[in-house]
């Protein structure tokens, strides 16, 4: 394993993400109970956890889709402030637009599968606000260059290519407007191994030449190595155990996790 | 209190066919679309005597805006002699004893299917664009209740979008007749389905719009000196239709928007399509007076 | 003045009505007394769709449209829309009706019994020729029965509510003008309850049937049974300036209850119309129930089958395609020989590429 000796990002002092003792039920059932987590500015925080432990709820509520029943959610950012669980519509909708990116596991929730790729990409700057359309495109290029998508098939729509190229069209999209967050949720389930790996590779590429901010949510513990910095392990809606990547992985403390690291190695 | 202070004495018809409260309704409406331009306000829309599809949305404002002074002239794709305009401007005269015109200077109101006058209207004037579908987002978004959203919000990232994929697709912006429009910087609306020529007329124009769809029950306005904005991007820019050096077969005009008339032979021949222009230059041509009032276009092109 | 010369539409519009008129002929009073004596049911499907209870006035809108039926209902409408609201009359609850027809598919008996009714369901569908060779039909008397049915029953889901297999809905107390009316308001969405039970009593009844049939072949998420359809006659009671209730009369109404199981307590959809209109109240029923959580843009939504199910606006819509659209279309025209233009003029010059 490689240890990048980059200046340590735990000594940062501000977190850019905080969220504080979220919960949220749904009817009977409580999906997320007294959940906290924060991310510094250039982390990456991963989540893991199985089916049903919450996780993918926590990563919508960061995206502003889901609004818990409680607790708050803050963003160090200029022109961001105060609980942004309690922003309207519209200003919620231009913070994701233009501060948050997203790449879902299903491709159909962040993608216009029949519209052009480069055209779901420049979306993003066209609800920013962008009226050139050849900045609309050079940046749109640019992001898909950045994804490692192939570029003769910049105006092809998703519904034609392959999941590990549409997986690149939705972190493209995500990128464009270079976000202070990029979350990602489940990002190369459902791909062929050697795709992931080829997704994995470009997710890590981005992090380091451009610093973002991430939160990734994965079920596969080997996702979260390649990429975490600190872990967060969820289990029933609550958080287990949380640590740096390294200490969660040789040595866990909770029986849960022990398990869960063991299982995997 | 009786039935009979309840009641009035027995008329076929109200004034104006539509009665009290349905005037009432519409004026209130309309004030509202005026105070927010381009702005889509609900209406009841009472049913007409007439179908609905066929000008009942600007035949309720025009019914509500007469009086038996009002000089009316009603056109459809720029004729007055055509047949929907001609049962149109007979309704309005028998319900409502107005008089009616031809000639777009001596007009005060006009209701128009699909044109707006080569002649300059001035602030005396009121223009009711006939709607069919008042929605400019409905391409992008069928669904009325999350449209309504997107308009609170201004949400029209999906509007551009697909001009965008228009010129990905076809090289040029392929909308053709209803060309989405900001007004007042704020709301987008479809200037109806009037050509992409006539939209640069509603830009701070000295008179007042009103568009009324009839069966989809929405109004909206343009009141006067309100910037019309056509969505374009800043680097391709708005183009009206290629018919600015197009001469008209039987008036000789020149510069206005036509119609493609085809001939036996695969040629094309073009007419003019506001009728009435086409009227006064035969007029001018043959001696018999100039009525022809200032155009917006100059030589086939837009006048600033 | 040749231009001017060619102005025909004034005179056009006025011969193809004359000529419309002269292939049907005249028509006057007894024309009218026949059609409403002779159609019943054809009356009843145009007053509940025109929203206009007056056999008279729909049965001279039929003569006078030779029985083109969106015409016939454009034509009450807009008559409708001239005349002033100068009462509201008071609600009508289920066991006020009286009751002709009264059956549940639901129970084998329901209290107050299955009450079949006037009704063809059971008749052989064999057309009478006879008729065509001069011969008369006369109906066979109806023979009472020993014990009648009492004409006055509450609904089938009041039982079920007694006996807690389903939630009655809370009663609106709104009354009088509070009251929304459709034809005064525009109908917004999420639709008040009163619009979209008022929509669905005058929507057109083969767009409510197709939808509705939709929704029962399993592009819905509920499966109706019949709980209870109704044709009774109901008693308008308005309140005479003095305070005095007094009866302005008797309407034919229908109304259809359905039911699905949902959990634990059935769900129910229901709809009215003016007029005993059987499959349309059920179809519309069947629509009510599902459009609960319908997904956007389904047949089930509220918003979806409330605006196509709409007579005079889909009819009028469809219609207006007859319309002249050589504006609209001429400017397609010039969008799209541009477009080919540029795409010939690309190809040529990256024909010449290599050339270079």
């Amino acid at each position: 394993m490689t240890l990048t000796l980059d200046t340590p990002k735990i000594v940062q002092t501000r977190p850019l993400l905080q969220v504080r003792d979220v919960s949220k039920s749904y009817g009977p059932v409580q999906a997320v109970r007294n959940v906290s987590a924060h991310a510094y500015p250039g982390e990456v925080l991963g989540i893991v956890g199985e089916s049903g432990s919450g996780k993918s709820t926590l990563l919508r509520m960061m995206n502003l889709e889901e609004i818990p029943d409680t607790g708050s959610y803050t963003l160090d950012l200029p022109d961001v402030s105060g609980n942004l669980f309690e922003l309207d519509r519209f200003a919620r909708r231009m913070l994701c637009a233009t501060k948050i990116g997203i790449v879902y596991q299903n491709p159909h929730l962040g993608l216009l599968m029949k519209h052009s790729s480069s055209g779901n990409v420049a979306e993003r700057l066209l609800v920013a606000g962008e009226r050139s359309f050849a900045t609309l495109r050079q940046a749109a290029t640019e992001a898909l260059d950045a994804s490692e998508f192939p570029l003769d098939r910049l105006d092809a729509p998703p519904i034609e290519l392959s999941g590990g190229m549409q997986q690149r069209v939705q972190l493209a999209k995500a990128i464009a407007l270079e976000p202070a967050l990029l979350l990602l949720d489940e990002p190369t389930t459902g791909l062929d191994v050697s795709v992931q790996a080829l997704v994995l590779d470009t997710l890590k590429r981005l992090q380091q030449d451009r610093h973002i901010t991430m939160v990734i949510v994965s079920h596969d513990l080997g996702v979260i190595r390649t990429l975490a910095d600190r872990v967060m392990v969820m289990r029933r809606g609550e958080v287990v155990e949380t640590g740096l990547a390294d200490q969660i992985f040789q040595d866990p403390q909770h029986p849960y996790t022990q398990q869960l690291v063991h299982a995997k190695l | 209190m009786s039935l009979s202070t309840l009641t009035k004495p027995w008329e076929a018809m109200s004034y104006g066919f539509l009665d009290g409260s349905a005037k009432r309704e519409l004026r209130r409406k309309m004030l509202k679309s005026v105070a927010v331009p381009g702005c889509q306000t609900p209406y009841a829309s009472r049913e007409v005597p007439m179908a609905r599809g066929w000008g009942t949305g600007g035949l309720q404002v025009s019914l509500t805006l007469v009086n038996p002074q009002t000089r009316v002239k009603v056109i459809d794709q720029g004729a007055d002699d055509s047949v929907n305009a001609a049962s149109i401007r007979r309704f309005i005269s028998r319900v409502a004893g107005t008089p009616t015109t031809m000639d777009t200077l001596e007009a005060d109101l006009i209701q128009s299917r699909h044109r707006i006058p080569e002649e300059i209207l001035r602030e005396d004037q009121v223009l009711v664009l006939q709607v069919p579908n008042p929605e400019p987002l409905r391409p992008v978004q069928p669904n009325m209740s999350i449209a309504r959203q997107m308009h609170a919000d201004a949400d029209y990232g999906r509007m551009w979008l697909q001009l965008y994929e228009q010129i990905v697709r076809s090289g040029r912006v392929m909308q053709g007749a209803s060309y989405p429009s900001l007004v007042h910087g704020r709301h987008v609306m479809t200037p109806s389905p009037i050509p992409r020529w006539d939209v640069p007329k509603l830009h701070m124009a000295k008179h007042l719009t009103i568009l009324s769809a009839g069966r989809e029950k929405r109004i909206f306005a343009v009141p006067p000196y309100t910037k019309v904005e056509p969505l374009v991007f800043s680097d391709v820019p708005y183009k009206v239709e290629e018919h600015g050096h197009l001469t008209c077969t039987r008036s000789g005009a020149t510069g206005f928007f036509m119609n493609e008339i085809p001939q036996d032979d695969g040629s094309s021949a073009f007419e003019v399509s506001d009728s009435e222009w086409g009227v006064k230059t035969i007029r001018a041509r043959d001696g018999e007076g100039e009525s022809r009032g200032e155009t917006w276009y100059k030589d086939g092109e837009m006048s600033e | 003045m040749a231009y001017v010369a060619t102005r025909g539409g004034e005179r056009a519009i006025e011969q193809s009505e004359r000529l419309f008129r002269e292939e049907m002929g005249g028509f006057d009073r007894q024309r009218v007394e026949e059609v409403k004596k002779s159609l019943p049911y054809l009356i009843d499907r145009v007053m509940g769709e025109a929203s206009l209870y007056d056999e008279d006035l729909a049965a001279l809108a039929l003569a006078q449209t030779g029985g083109e039926l969106y015409e016939a209902v454009l034509l009450l409408r807009a008559w409708r829309t001239t005349q002033p609201r100068l009462q509201v009359a008071e609600p009508i609850e289920q066991d006020t009706l009286f009751t002709h027809r009264r059956i549940s598919a639901a129970f084998k008996d329901i209290p107050g019994g299955q009450v079949l009714g006037p009704t063809l369901d059971y008749a052989h569908r064999i057309l009478a020729t006879d008729v065509l060779q001069g011969e008369g039909y006369a109906p066979e008397p109806v023979e009472p029965a020993a014990n009648p049915s009492p004409a006055y029953q509450p609904s089938v889901s009041a039982w079920q509510a007694e006996n807690d297999l389903l939630e009655q809905p809370t009663p609106d107390g709104t009354t009088g003008n509070d009251i929304p009316d459709l034809t005064r308001e525009p109908l917004l969405f999420p639709s008040k309850r009163a619009h979209t039970l008022q929509s669905l009593a005058r929507a057109e009844t083969g767009g409510v049937l197709a939808l509705g049939y939709a929704a029962m072949r399993g592009y819905g998420q509920a499966h109706p049974t019949v709980n209870e359809l109704r044709l009774a006659e109901a008693e308008i009671a308005v309140t005479h300036p003095d305070g005095r209730q007094f009866s302005a009369g008797r309407v034919k109404v229908s109304q259809a209850e359905v039911v699905d199981k949902k959990g634990e307590k059935l769900g129910i959809g229901y709809a009215a119309t003016l007029g005993w209109n059987e499959v349309k109240c059920i179809s519309a029923a069947t629509l009510d129930l599902n459009s609960p959580g319908a997904e956007k843009g389904s047949a089930t939504e509220e918003e979806f089958f409330l605006y196509h199910t709409e007579g005079v606006e889909s009819s009028g819509f469809c219609i207006h395609f007859k319309l002249p659209h050589y504006v609209t279309f001429q400017s397609s025209l010039d969008a799209m020989r541009d477009a080919k233009a540029k795409k010939a003029e690309q190809s040529k010059s990256s024909d010449m590429e290599p050339a270079e």
